[in-house]
C-alpha cells in the first residue's frame, strides 16, 4: 500500500518536474534559436518567415488589393505592390515606378514611367495600364479621390498626365500612399485578394492572417535573395516573442518594447527608426469641463512625456510637441508648447477657481470634480501605458482620471457625452506632407475631429495651404497650423513611435523605416 | 488478540488519528482564511507604500529590503499592490459566491417546493444555461458589459447559479415529503415557516460546503476575467490583471508575475483545502464516526 502510494508520489513529483523542464526550455534557448530556424535552405530554397503585428483584420489591412480601405499597405510592405513614388529617409517623394515629373499648371502634371517593368501577370507596365489602375483607385478607394483631387487621367505610351480638379500640391506625395500601388486591372483581383504587381514578390495564398509568397523571377530591380516569403499575423505579443526566441519566425514587426532587452544580443538585428506616428489627445468640446482653457492647459502640462518615453517605452520612442517629428522640417524644433510642470498646472488651476475643498485629492469648482474621463483602446500597446502614467502624474495636480480602453472605441467617440479626452495614435504624415493631418483631425468639418474643436484661423490656412506649391511656404503654414492648435490646447501630443523590426542575425536587408510602409525588398536575404 | 482483532484495533486507531487530523486542519484552515480576509480588511494599513503611487524611477526593480516583492513597470512597490489587491480579489469572490448561492438556493427551493410548471421552466432555464461552456459564457457577457470588476461579478454570476439550483431542488424534494414536515404543516406552520424554518436548515450543510469549495475556484474565474482585460481596470491592484498587466516581463522581470501568481496560489489552496475538510468534517459516516467515539 505504502509502496504504491510511493509510486503514486512519485509519479506526481516525476510530472512536475517535467512541467517545470518544459515551461523553462519554452522560455529561455535564444542563443541557439537560429538552429531551429524555418529560414532553411532545404533543397536549395530559402524561405523566411515574417511574424508581425501589422497584417490582419483588426489593422484593416487585409488581402493586398491597394484599393480597398488599407490593403495597399500589406501590398507594398510585402514586396507585392510598389508606387510611383516612394519616401526617402527625410520623407521626400522621390520616383520608384516613375522616373520624373512636371507640373504643366496648377492642375496638370505629367509624370514619366519606367520603362522594362512587368507585372507578375506578364503584361507591361505602361501608360495605359497605370490610368487603368488609378481610375479604379479613384472610382472605389475611400480616402484617394479625396486626398488626390483626380478629374481626369490621359494616357500616353510610357507616361500619364494627370488633371486634378483643383490644384494638388501634395499630388506628388498621395501617389507614394501605399493605395497608390501600382497593379494590373486587366488581371484584376481575386476572390482571395490577392493582385498581380510590379514588386519583388508575388503571392500564392492571400488569407486573414497568413500570406505565403515566391519571389519574381522577372523582377526589374534585379533578382530577390529569398525564395519563399511567409507573412504571418500575431496578434499576441507575447506570442510574437516565443515565435521568435524558438526560431518560428526569422523577424518580427510589433514586438513590445518590453521584450527588447531579451534581443539585445549577437543572435538577433534589431532595425528601428523614428515614424511620424504619435500617441496624441484630442480634447471633446462639447464636454463643459474641456470646454475651461485652463484644465485643458494644466492637463497639457500634467503628462510627463519625457518619463513615459524613457522608462515605459524603454527609451523606444521621442517625446512630443507637436504633431510631426523634429526629423521633419515643419517638426517639432519649429514649435513651442507646455513642458512637465505640475506646479505651474497647480498655480494655474487654483486661479481658474479649482480647488480641493474637501481635502480628498480632487480638485472642485462649483459643486464639479475636476474628473477626466480618457477614452483609449489597447490594440496599441503603449495608448494604455500613456493612460496609466497620466492617471497618476495627473492626480497629482489634483485631477481624477478615469481611464476607460476598450476596444470599442471607435463606438464610444462618436457619442461625445461620454468622453473627455480620446486619446489615440495616427500617423500624422504618411506621405510627408503635413496637408493630411490637419484636413483629417483638426479642421471644423475633419473626419477624425472627434472633439469637435475649431478654429477659423486653422480652416483658413488650411485652405492656403492646399493652393500652395512652394515647399517653404508648406513648410512655414505647416508650422503656424500646428503652433495654433497647440496654443489652443484642442490637441496635445506625447511621444513619436519608434518602429522596429527585430529579426535574426541571418536576416539581412530588413531596413526600418520612417514611413513604415517598406518591409520586405529585393534586398531582403538570410 | 487474534489477527482480526489487531486489525480491527489498527483501523479503529487510523479512524481516529484521521478525525483528529480533520478537526486540526480545519481549525488551521479556517484560522488562515481568516488571516486573510483580516488582511484584505486592513489593507491600507498593512501597505508599506502607496500601492498606487508611481516612481518610474523605481521601475522594475528587482526584490530587495526596501521592496520585498520588487516593483512593476510603473515603479509601484508590488507588495503593497498585492496586499491592497486582496480586497478586490478576496471580497469580490465572496460577493460573488453569496450572490450565486443565494439565487440559485431561492431557484432550488422555490422549484423543489412548488414543482409543476414553474419547476420544469424554471429547469430548462438553468439547462441553457449549464449547456454552454462556462467561462466563454462569462466572457461573452462581460464583453457586452464591459470591463470592471462588478461586470465581472454579475458575469459569473449568470452562468454560475444553476449548480446551486440543481442542488438545492434536489434536497428540498427530499425533504418536501418528510414526516416531520407533516408535524410542522399540523402544528400551524405558513408555507415560510415551513421553508425558512425547516427546509432551509436542513440542506444548509451541502450547500455551504459547496460554497466553500466553490470560493476557490470563483477567485481563479475572476482572476481570469481580470487577465483577460474584463475584470479590474486601471489602476485597481487585483491580482488578475497585475498578473495580466507583467505578463511581458515574465522574462526580464519575472518578480513581477510571480508576485501575484503567489498570492491567487496560496488564497486559492486555502479556501479549496477548507472546502475539502469542511466537507469531509460535516461527511456524515465521520460524524457518526466522531460521536461513537465521544460515547466510547
Amino acid at each position: 500500500m505504502r509502496q504504491l502510494k510511493w509510486k503514486r508520489n512519485g509519479f506526481a513529483i516525476l510530472a512536475v518536474m517535467l512541467a517545470m523542464a518544459v515551461t523553462l526550455w519554452g522560455c529561455g534557448g535564444s542563443q541557439g534559436s537560429t538552429e531551429s530556424t524555418q529560414a532553411s535552405e532545404g533543397a536549395g530554397e530559402k524561405t523566411f518567415v515574417y511574424g508581425t503585428t501589422g497584417y490582419g483584420v483588426q489593422m484593416d489591412d487585409v488581402g493586398l488589393n491597394p484599393h480597398s480601405a488599407y490593403s495597399g499597405w500589406s501590398a507594398v510592405r510585402y514586396g507585392v505592390g510598389e508606387t510611383l513614388f516612394r519616401f526617402n529617409d527625410a520623407m521626400e517623394a522621390e520616383p520608384w515606378l516613375a522616373t520624373g515629373y512636371e507640373y504643366l499648371d496648377d492642375t496638370h502634371v505629367r509624370i514619366e514611367l519606367r520603362e522594362g517593368v512587368r507585372f507578375s501577370s506578364g503584361r507591361t507596365m505602361d501608360g495605359e495600364a497605370v490610368k487603368e489602375c488609378l481610375d479604379d483607385l479613384i472610382a472605389t478607394h475611400d480616402r484617394a479621390p479625396l486626398d488626390m483631387k483626380i478629374a481626369k487621367i490621359e494616357a500616353e505610351p510610357n507616361a500619364i498626365v494627370i488633371e486634378t480638379s483643383e490644384p494638388c500640391p501634395a499630388l506628388i506625395n498621395y501617389l507614394g500612399d501605399p493605395y497608390g500601388a501600382i497593379i494590373d486591372m486587366q488581371a484584376g483581383v481575386t476572390d482571395d485578394r490577392n493582385v498581380s504587381g510590379t514588386g519583388p514578390y508575388v503571392a500564392d495564398t492571400v488569407s486573414d492572417t497568413e500570406i505565403t509568397l515566391h519571389k519574381n523571377e522577372d523582377y526589374w530591380g534585379g533578382e530577390p535573395k529569398v525564395d519563399k516569403v511567409v507573412v504571418r499575423e500575431f496578434t499576441d505579443t507575447d506570442a510574437l516573442q516565443s515565435a521568435l526566441q524558438s526560431g518560428e519566425v526569422n523577424a518580427t514587426y510589433g514586438l513590445a518594447y518590453s521584450s527588447y532587452a531579451l534581443f539585445e544580443n549577437d543572435a538577433y538585428n534589431i532595425a528601428d527608426c523614428f515614424t511620424s506616428r504619435v500617441f496624441f489627445g484630442q480634447s471633446n468640446y462639447a464636454s463643459p469641463i474641456m470646454q475651461d482653457e485652463s484644465v485643458r492647459t494644466a492637463l497639457a502640462m500634467g503628462i510627463d512625456k519625457a518619463s513615459f518615453v524613457e522608462t515605459l517605452l524603454n527609451g523606444r520612442g521621442m517625446p512630443a510637441k507637436g504633431p510631426f517629428p523634429s526629423t521633419m522640417r515643419f517638426g517639432d524644433d519649429t514649435v513651442t508648447t507646455e513642458s512637465y510642470d505640475p506646479d505651474a498646472a497647480k498655480k494655474l488651476l487654483e486661479k481658474a477657481g479649482w480647488t480641493d475643498a474637501d481635502g480628498d485629492g480632487i480638485r472642485e469648482k462649483d459643486g464639479q470634480k475636476l474628473t477626466i474621463r480618457w477614452l483609449t483602446y489597447p490594440g496599441r500597446l503603449e495608448l494604455p501605458l500613456l493612460a496609466e502614467a497620466a492617471q497618476a502624474t495627473l492626480k497629482d495636480i489634483g485631477f481624477d482620471v478615469q481611464v476607460n480602453s476598450t476596444a470599442n472605441h471607435t463606438e464610444i467617440r462618436k457619442d461625445t457625452d461620454a468622453w473627455d479626452v480620446y486619446v489615440s495614435a495616427l500617423t500624422t504624415a504618411p506621405t510627408g506632407d503635413p496637408e493630411y493631418f490637419f484636413g483629417a483631425t483638426c479642421l471644423s468639418a475633419s473626419p477624425k475631429n472627434f472633439g469637435n474643436y475649431s478654429s477659423d484661423e486653422l480652416d483658413e490656412m488650411q485652405k492656403k495651404l492646399h493652393t500652395t506649391f512652394d515647399a517653404d511656404e508648406r513648410a512655414e503654414l505647416a508650422m503656424k497650423m500646428s503652433q495654433r492648435i497647440l496654443d489652443d490646447h484642442g490637441y496635445f501630443f506625447a511621444s513619436f513611435l519608434q518602429m522596429g523590426i527585430v529579426s535574426q542575425a541571418n536576416v539581412k536587408g530588413m531596413v526600418a523605416h520612417p514611413c513604415d510602409y517598406y518591409e520586405i525588398t529585393v534586398d531582403l536575404d538570410v | 488478540m487474534t489477527q482480526t482483532d489487531a486489525i480491527a484495533d489498527v483501523t479503529v486507531r487510523v479512524q481516529v488519528v484521521r478525525r483528529e487530523h480533520t478537526g486540526l486542519m480545519l481549525v488551521a484552515l479556517v484560522t488562515l482564511a481568516a488571516l486573510i480576509i483580516l488582511v484584505a480588511l486592513c489593507a491600507p494599513v498593512l501597505c508599506p507604500y502607496d500601492p498606487y503611487a508611481q516612481d518610474l524611477s523605481s521601475a522594475l526593480q528587482p526584490p530587495s529590503a526596501q521592496h520585498l516583492a520588487g516593483t512593476d513597470r510603473y515603479g509601484r512597490d508590488l507588495l503593497s499592490r498585492i496586499i491592497i489587491g486582496a480586497q478586490p480579489s478576496v471580497f469580490f469572490t465572496l460577493l460573488l459566491v453569496a450572490l450565486i448561492a443565494i439565487t440559485g438556493v431561492t431557484v432550488g427551493v422555490l422549484c423543489g417546493w412548488k414543482g409543476g410548471r414553474l419547476d420544469v421552466v424554471l429547469m430548462r432555464v438553468s439547462d441553457l444555461f449549464l449547456a454552454f461552456p462556462g467561462l466563454v459564457f462569462a466572457l461573452a457577457i462581460a464583453g457586452v458589459l464591459g470591463g470592471g470588476m462588478t461586470n465581472a461579478v454579475l458575469a459569473l454570476a449568470a452562468i454560475s447559479w444553476p449548480k446551486y439550483a440543481r442542488i438545492a431542488r434536489g434536497l428540498t424534494l427530499g425533504q418536501k415529503n418528510e414526516p416531520y414536515l407533516d408535524a410542522a404543516r399540523l402544528a400551524g406552520c405558513t408555507t415560510a415557516q415551513l421553508l425558512f424554518r425547516h427546509i432551509l436548515p436542513n440542506i444548509a450543510g451541502p450547500i455551504l460546503v459547496t460554497a466553500m469549495l466553490d470560493i476557490g475556484t470563483m477567485m481563479m474565474e475572476l482572476a481570469g476575467l481580470s487577465f483577460l482585460g474584463l475584470g479590474a481596470q486601471p489602476p485597481m491592484a487585483e491580482w488578475g490583471s497585475m498578473m495580466s498587466d507583467s505578463r511581458s516581463f515574465l522574462q526580464t522581470a519575472p518578480w513581477t508575475v510571480i508576485a501575484p501568481g503567489i498570492a491567487i496560489f496560496v488564497v486559492v489552496m486555502v479556501f479549496n483545502l477548507l472546502g475539502d475538510t469542511i466537507r469531509d468534517y460535516m461527511d456524515p459516516k465521520r460524524r457518526a464516526g466522531r460521536r461513537n467515539a465521544r460515547s466510547e
